[in-house]
């Protein structure tokens, strides 16, 4: 029992942070690279899960499509989907100051979630989706997670992979250019806005793939799962704890996030059953601290950014 | 510094999971998961507290089979999928539970269920999800519900109201899915007997007027309108402003709209056409004996889901006892003691139904939110009654069904 056990919740942790090391990933294009605060990841996210849902759901009477389409068209699709969303966003917020466009998309983010929840033809309203299909979902329970969890890694790694050389192409050291010295980079001729929108909405692909990732996963999508604390918040902890600027930092972030976030529980509960309850609050508590810690000792996180030339691992952060 | 964080971070991991090691074999393990921290938190101390007095109370009248205790555990689900999984998974996999009493709130019941308790096999029994979407998830039989759907509360309302003799109503309701899911299977249901809805409008909380809102509700003509809101919220001012300007003259609504605030606000003279359905559990022998033994335990017998709470974490120590502790049988035991047949055992009598069961006897549990007898669905029908104002109360005119 114990060892499957186990496995079992080491897989379901790893596909978690999987979906959440995406999302973290997403976020890095956006505020690592490029310097633009999004604070409506939610939004992005829960476009990607909503349209991958629709896609491949069954149909249901009270709502609009159910195409039953393959889950690699959901994924694609939300992609596509969440990338859309942003373009029209980004047209109109990115010329804001980076505090001003963390407000512009957090109202974006809650304008997304208020119409998921309300529009019921389109939605399900707050009863959300069921019944989406899980790839590998017809097999035994441990069998399925496991070959669930691979599949996450997988598209982690090829993500990762993808960011990887787009950054350490022109195109990368550009937005870096952009982001530290916006003046110069326009001077030298480089077009900001589109360059900005162009991150924007890259990283908001991203996180739309989050998002179908993880509505496969549930096989249900409601509007409690786009809670900005879930799904925007404990993201940005992630990424400025794993080290903003650096693809791994992000998914090492999303790594300990995870673990503090599930694991904590385990070491409140060897606490006298009075207090246990409350000591459920601890891991809130944990998360904010670290948060606290990381940005007095380590302000550019575990795995600080590289700077300049990618082989030089011992030159000292660049600041910000 | 990457190494030292690791490091402590596994330390942290194994010390956790080596004192999560199984102490007895015979002990049942289950896991009460409710929404601690989030947007219940404000019920969930009192639900955690009934089902673990429900546990209590089990273990100790001898507890399960020879020797064995309830074992539970109590996680943080967070009232939010993403939290309820990752609890539901330890749970299930670290804990080795093989009942789970929750989650709370229903889009983690949906989700738990898809993702975790059904493909695992794990019974699941919420005491506080409505949403009529858990009674159609495709669950093995395997989630179950002390609390009734939402659906039907509303279908009970419409057929009462057309037996009545009311053909044409005008219904407003609250935008979430308390309202939605009241409005939804009164409209279909009313619909259905031949009724006519005449208009049906979705309003949100806290506006200051609904005046525009009930002109437009007039219009149909009919003089009865239907409220599925909170009489303490915006249904009192609909009330309050559809009186004032004589668009209605019937008002017929929910548990939500039983509510002492509107009787203070309005006055009893002026309700003599309003009607609410509620629950009636809160009155059967087993919610008093529930009630009489929570109070003394220093509990709130009438706090939210109180006794759904306990009924969900009751049935569980019986479907356990009655299955022998062996997790495949326990939906089908859960089934017999949910089946309204053979002797009935009341909140809190753990050594009486023990003794039946070790005889083969069959019982059935008359709990303290009524007699829990579940359908093909897994759900409970809900005992509702229709009640008037009457002085500063309101009293039950009769049973619906």
């Amino acid at each position: 029992m114990a060892s499957i056990g186990l496995i079992n919740y080491a897989t379901f942790m790893g596909t978690m942070i999987g979906i959440y090391g995406i999302l973290a990933l997403g976020l890095n294009v956006q505020w690592g690279v490029t310097g633009l605060f999004n604070a409506g990841i939610a939004g992005f996210f829960a476009v990607g899960a909503y349209l991958s849902a629709l896609l491949t759901a069954p149909p249901s009477p009270e709502r609009i499509m159910g195409w039953e389409l393959p889950v690699a068209f959901g994924w694609l699709g939300a992609m596509a989907g969440a990338a859309l969303i942003a373009w029209p966003i980004g047209r109109i917020c990115l010329r804001f100051r980076s505090d001003y466009l963390a407000i512009a998309t957090i109202g974006v983010a809650e304008v997304i979630r208020l119409v998921l929840r309300t529009e019921e033809s389109l939605s399900g309203g707050a009863r959300g989706i069921t019944g989406v299909p899980r790839p590998f979902g017809g097999f035994e329970y441990s069998l399925s997670q496991f070959a669930y969890f691979a599949l996450v890694i997988a598209v982690l790694l090829l993500v990762y992979w993808a960011l990887e050389r787009q950054l350490a192409a022109p195109w990368g050291r550009m937005m870096k250019a952009i982001r530290d010295n916006e003046q110069a980079a326009a001077a030298m001729g480089k077009d900001i806005a589109k360059r900005r929108l162009e991150a924007f909405v890259l990283g908001a692909a991203v996180m739309g793939l989050a998002g179908a990732l993880y509505v496969h996963f549930m096989r249900a999508i409601t509007p409690e799962a786009i809670d900005p604390m879930i799904s925007t918040f404990l993201v940005w902890i992630m990424l400025i704890l794993g080290g903003s600027g650096n693809n791994r930092g992000a998914i090492l972030g999303a790594v300990i996030v995870w673990l503090i976030w599930s694991m904590s529980e385990f070491v409140t509960d060897q606490l006298p059953a009075d207090v246990a309850t409350q000591a459920k609050y601890i891991r809130v508590f944990l998360i904010g601290l670290m948060l606290q810690l990381i940005l007095r000792f380590r302000p550019e996180g575990l795995l600080p950014e590289e700077s300049g030339q990618r082989t030089s691992y011992r030159s000292p952060p660049s600041s910000r | 510094m990457k190494k030292k964080i690791l490091a402590s971070l596994a330390a942290l991991t194994l010390g956790g999971m080596l004192t999560n090691v199984p102490v007895m074999a015979q002990n049942a393990k289950v896991a009460y998961l409710v929404g601690i921290t989030g947007p219940i938190a404000g019920l969930a101390p009192t639900m955690v507290q009934s089902m673990k007095f429900a546990a209590e109370q089990v273990n100790t009248q001898g507890g399960i089979g020879k020797g064995g205790k309830i074992d539970y555990s109590v996680y943080d689900s967070g009232c939010n999928p993403q939290l309820a999984t990752d609890a539901a998974t330890k749970a299930v996999n670290i804990n080795g539970a093989i009942g789970m009493v929750g989650p709370s709130c229903s889009g983690e019941v949906i989700a738990v269920a898809n993702s975790v308790t059904v493909p695992a096999g794990v019974l699941l029994i919420t005491s506080s999800g409505t949403s009529p979407k858990i009674s159609t998830l495709d669950d093995k039989d395997l989630v179950f519900r002390t609390v009734p759907s939402d659906d039907y509360q509303g279908r009970a309302l419409a057929r009462t109201l057309k037996a009545h003799g009311t053909d044409k109503v005008a219904m407003t309701y609250l935008n979430n899915d308390y309202g939605l899911g009241l409005a939804e299977a009164f409209s279909d249901e009313f619909k259905k007997l031949g009724g006519t809805i005449t208009a049906s409008r979705a309003h949100e909380d806290k506006k200051p007027s609904y005046r525009s809102d009930l002109a437009e509700l007039a219009k149909g003509g009919a003089d009865t309108l239907v409220i599925f809101a909170y009489g303490n919220s915006s249904g009192l001012t609909i009330v309050r402003q559809a009186m004032e300007n004589g668009f209605f003259k019937n008002f017929i609504g929910a548990d939500g709209m039983r509510d002492e605030s509107v009787i203070k606000a309005l006055g009893d003279e002026n309700l003599k056409n309003y009607l609410v359905s509620a629950p009636v559990g809160a009155t059967g022998a087993g919610f008093e004996k529930f009630s009489k033994e929570f109070k003394a335990a220093g509990g709130d017998p009438n706090g939210t889901f109180a006794a759904t709470s306990y009924d969900a974490s009751f049935l569980m120590a019986l479907a356990i006892e009655k299955a022998g502790g062996d997790k495949a049988k326990l939906s089908k035991a859960l089934r017999e003691v949910g089946s309204g047949q053979g002797e009935a055992i009341l909140p809190g009598e753990w050594a009486k139904a023990k003794q039946l069961i070790a005889e083969g006897k069959p019982l059935h549990y008359l709990g303290a939110s009524g007699d829990l007898h579940f359908d093909e669905h897994g759900d409970v029908a809900g005992n509702y009654a229709l009640y008037k104002v009457s002085g500063n109360a309101f009293v039950e005119v009769e049973k619906i069904k």
